[in-house]
C-alpha cells in the first residue's frame, strides 16, 4: 500500500485541528510578538544598534525561530494527547509499519510549523520588522524547512519518552524553554560566558536560529552576524533531525515502549 | 468450516511474572461468529491485542486472514479491523472527519470513504449524522460509530472487544442487531469479547476462557445442555451444611452469595423434592429451571470441573 493517502490523511487533520484551535494559533502569533515588541523594545534600549542593525531586527529571525519551535513542538506532542485520548489506536491498528506512525506525525509538526511561520511572517511585514532588502530567498527556504524539521525532532523525542500529558508542564520546563533560551535568539553566543557557549553550541536549534539569521539579516557585520556558516547549520540541523527520528521510530517501534503505548490505550494491565 | 480465518497455537503472553495468556489453542472458520467468554482478567483483551498484531506472543503462534501476526503484521493488519473496549474516536472531529481519516489510514479514495461511510452510517439509523460533531453524539451512536470505523475498509476478521459495555439494554440491542446486519452484509468473520452472556447466544460458538486457558468451547446452545437438564438453586440460612449434605444426590455446588447452585443431570425431577424434604427447615427456598449459559459462565469461574455430557 502507498503511504501517501496516511500520510495525507494525518496532515489533514493536523491543519483542520489548527485551524480550529483558534487560540492556539492566536498564541503561536502573540508569543513572539510579545518578545519581539516588549522585552525587544526593553533590551534594545541598552543594547543599542551594532552593524546598522537594531536589537528588534536582529530579533526578528529568533522569534521566527520560536513560532517555528513552539509550532512543532506542540503539534509533536498532540502524539502524547493521542495516546491519552485514544486517536492512536486509529494509527497502530493501520496496515503499516508502527515506525510510520513517528514519521507521519513528524511531517505533520513540520507543516504546522511552517503554516505558523508564514503567517508570522506577514505579520512582521506589516510591522516593518523585516528588511526585504537583506533578505536570502534560497537561504531562507532552506531555514524554512529545515528548521521545522529538527524542532519536529525535538518534539519527537521528547514525545517517544513522554507517556501522559501530565509532564507537559515538566517538558515545556525542561525542554522547550531551554532550548529557546541556549540558542542565539535573544543573543549572539559569541557574548555568552564560556560554559554558556558550550551549552548552546550543543544546542541543535542554535543552529536553526543561526540559519534564519544567514537568512533575514544578509551584509550584517559585528556581534549580531550569524555566528557559523550556512552548510554548517543545514548540516546539524539534517544530521540531528535524522537521528532524532531515528530514536523516535526505535523506541516507538520497540516492544517494551510499544507494549506500554497498549496499556495506556486499553487502561489495563492484563485481561 | 472450509478454511480458517483465525488460527492460534500454543498462544501466549507474559507480563513479567503475570501470565495474562497462557498456550490458548483456536480455530475460528471463515465468516463465523465466534464469541471469547470469560471473567475480567482471564485474558481477552491481551487475546485479541494478540490476534491483532497488537501485543507479541511470548510463546506459540497465530495466523490471521492468512497472514501469521509475527512475521507479517503489516499485512495482516491490512485484513482485520479492531473495536478496542475504548473508543479510538477524535472527539473534536465530526462524523464524516473522523470516517475519512479512518478510510485514508487503509488507503481508500475520499469518494469511497465517502459512499460507505454514509451506507454504514444508513444501516445503524443515522445517516442524518454525517456531518455532525462527534461530541455531539449519543454514546450508543458513539458506540457504532467507532465499530463503523472499524470496518469502513471492509476487513475480512473483525475484532470487537466488549461492544456493548457500559450501554443501556435498548442500545445493546441496537449495537447487537448492527453487528447481525454488518455480519450479513460483508461476510466477514467476527471474533468478539463480551460480558453480557445473555448477549453471546446469538454467537454459533463460544469459549470460554479462565487464567489465560481454554476451559470449553461450543455452539452456545450444545454447551448448555451439556450442564445438564436443570439448574438448582437453593436458598439456606447455612449454605455450608447445606453444599454438605446435598452433594450425595446432586454432586459439588457452588456457593453464590446467600445461593447453593447445583446442576442435575435427569430431566426427573422427583428427587429434587425428595432432597428437599430431606434438607426440610435447612431450606428457605428452592427453583428448579432451565441452565443457560450464565450458569455455564459460572461454572467456568468458579474452576470447578464442568459435568459435561451427563445424560
Amino acid at each position: 500500500m502507498s503511504m501517501a493517502r496516511p500520510i495525507l490523511a494525518v496532515l489533514q487533520r493536523e491543519v483542520l485541528k489548527l485551524g480550529r484551535q483558534r487560540t492556539r494559533l492566536l498564541a503561536s502569533m502573540v508569543r513572539p510578538l510579545i518578545w519581539l515588541l516588549v522585552i525587544g523594545s526593553g533590551f534594545g534600549a541598552v543594547l543599542g544598534s551594532a552593524g546598522g542593525l537594531s536589537y528588534q531586527q536582529f530579533l526578528a529571525p529568533g522569534v521566527l525561530g520560536m513560532t517555528m519551535l513552539f509550532g512543532a513542538m506542540l503539534s509533536a506532542l498532540t502524539m502524547v494527547y493521542d495516546k491519552e485520548s485514544g486517536v492512536m489506536r486509529m494509527l497502530v491498528i493501520a496496515p503499516f509499519a508502527h515506525y510510520w506512525i513517528v514519521i507521519v506525525k513528524t511531517l505533520s509538526a513540520v507543516v504546522a510549523a511552517l503554516l505558523q511561520a508564514l503567517l508570522l511572517m506577514v505579520l512582521l511585514a506589516l510591522l516593518g520588522y523585516l528588511r526585504f532588502t537583506a533578505i536570502d530567498v534560497p537561504v531562507l527556504l532552506l531555514g524554512l524547512l529545515l528548521v521545522p524539521f529538527a524542532c519536529a525532532g525535538i518534539g519527537m523525542l521528547a514525545a517517544a519518552f513522554t507517556k501522559t500529558l501530565d509532564n507537559f508542564a515538566a517538558l515545556m520546563n525542561f525542554v522547550i524553554f531551554p532550548v529557546f533560551f541556549l540558542s542565539g535568539s535573544l543573543y549572539p553566543i559569541t557574548q555568552l560566558p564560556p560554559w554558556l557557549r558550550v551549552v548552546a553550541m550543543a544546542n541543535p536549534y542554535t543552529y536553526g536560529v543561526d540559519l534564519l539569521k544567514h537568512a533575514l539579516l544578509t551584509g550584517v557585520e559585528g556581534r549580531f552576524a550569524p555566528d557559523f556558516s550556512v552548510a554548517l547549520d543545514a548540516a546539524v540541523l539534517a544530521g540531528f533531525t535524522i537521528v532524532a527520528v531515528t530514536i523516535a521510530c526505535v523506541r516507538f517501534s520497540g516492544e517494551t515502549a510499544f507494549d506500554s503505548v497498549i496499556r495506556v490505550l486499553t487502561g489495563k494491565k492484563t485481561g | 468450516m472450509t478454511s480458517c480465518a483465525i488460527q492460534a497455537q500454543g498462544l501466549a503472553r507474559r507480563y513479567g511474572e503475570v501470565v495474562a495468556v497462557d498456550g490458548l489453542d483456536l480455530e475460528i472458520g471463515e465468516g463465523e461468529f465466534f464469541g471469547l467468554l470469560g471473567p475480567n482478567g482471564s485474558g481477552k483483551t491481551t487475546t485479541i491485542h494478540m490476534l491483532a498484531t497488537l501485543v507479541r506472543p511470548t510463546a506459540g503462534s497465530a495466523r490471521v486472514a492468512g497472514f501469521d501476526v509475527g512475521t507479517d503484521p503489516v499485512k495482516a493488519r491490512g485484513q482485520i479491523g479492531l473495536v478496542f473496549q475504548e473508543s479510538a474516536l477524535d472527539r473534536t472531529l465530526s462524523v464524516a472527519e473522523n470516517l475519512r481519516f479512518a478510510g485514508m489510514l487503509y488507503g481508500l479514495p475520499k469518494a469511497e470513504i465517502e459512499r460507505r461511510a454514509k451506507a454504514l452510517l444508513d444501516l445503524f439509523g443515522i445517516a442524518d449524522k454525517f456531518h455532525a460533531p462527534t461530541a455531539a453524539l449519543s454514546g450508543g451512536q458513539r458506540r457504532a460509530l467507532d465499530i463503523i470505523r472499524g470496518v469502513i475498509h471492509e476487513p475480512r476478521v473483525l475484532f470487537l472487544d466488549e461492544p456493548t459495555i457500559g450501554l443501556d439494554i435498548p442500545v445493546r440491542r441496537r449495537i447487537w442487531r448492527f453487528i447481525e446486519g454488518l455480519r450479513q452484509r460483508n461476510r466477514m468473520t467476527v471474533l468478539l469479547t463480551t460480558h453480557y452472556l445473555e448477549e453471546a447466544d446469538a454467537c454459533e460458538r463460544v469459549a470460554f476462557i479462565r487464567k489465560g486457558r481454554l476451559v470449553t468451547q461450543g455452539a452456545p446452545r450444545s454447551l448448555v445442555e451439556n450442564l445438564g437438564r436443570h439448574t438448582v438453586e437453593f436458598e439456606s440460612r447455612d449454605i455450608d451444611a447445606l453444599l454438605e449434605r446435598a452433594r450425595p444426590t446432586l454432586g459439588k455446588g457452588l456457593k453464590e452469595g446467600n445461593t447453593a447452585l447445583f446442576l442435575h443431570g435427569h430431566e426427573d425431577t422427583a428427587p429434587l423434592a425428595r432432597l428437599q424434604d430431606e434438607l426440610g427447615d435447612l431450606v428457605t427456598a428452592m427453583r428448579v429451571r432451565r441452565p443457560n449459559l450464565n450458569d455455564v459462565f459460572l461454572w467456568v469461574h468458579a474452576g470447578a470441573d464442568l459435568p459435561g455430557g451427563r445424560p
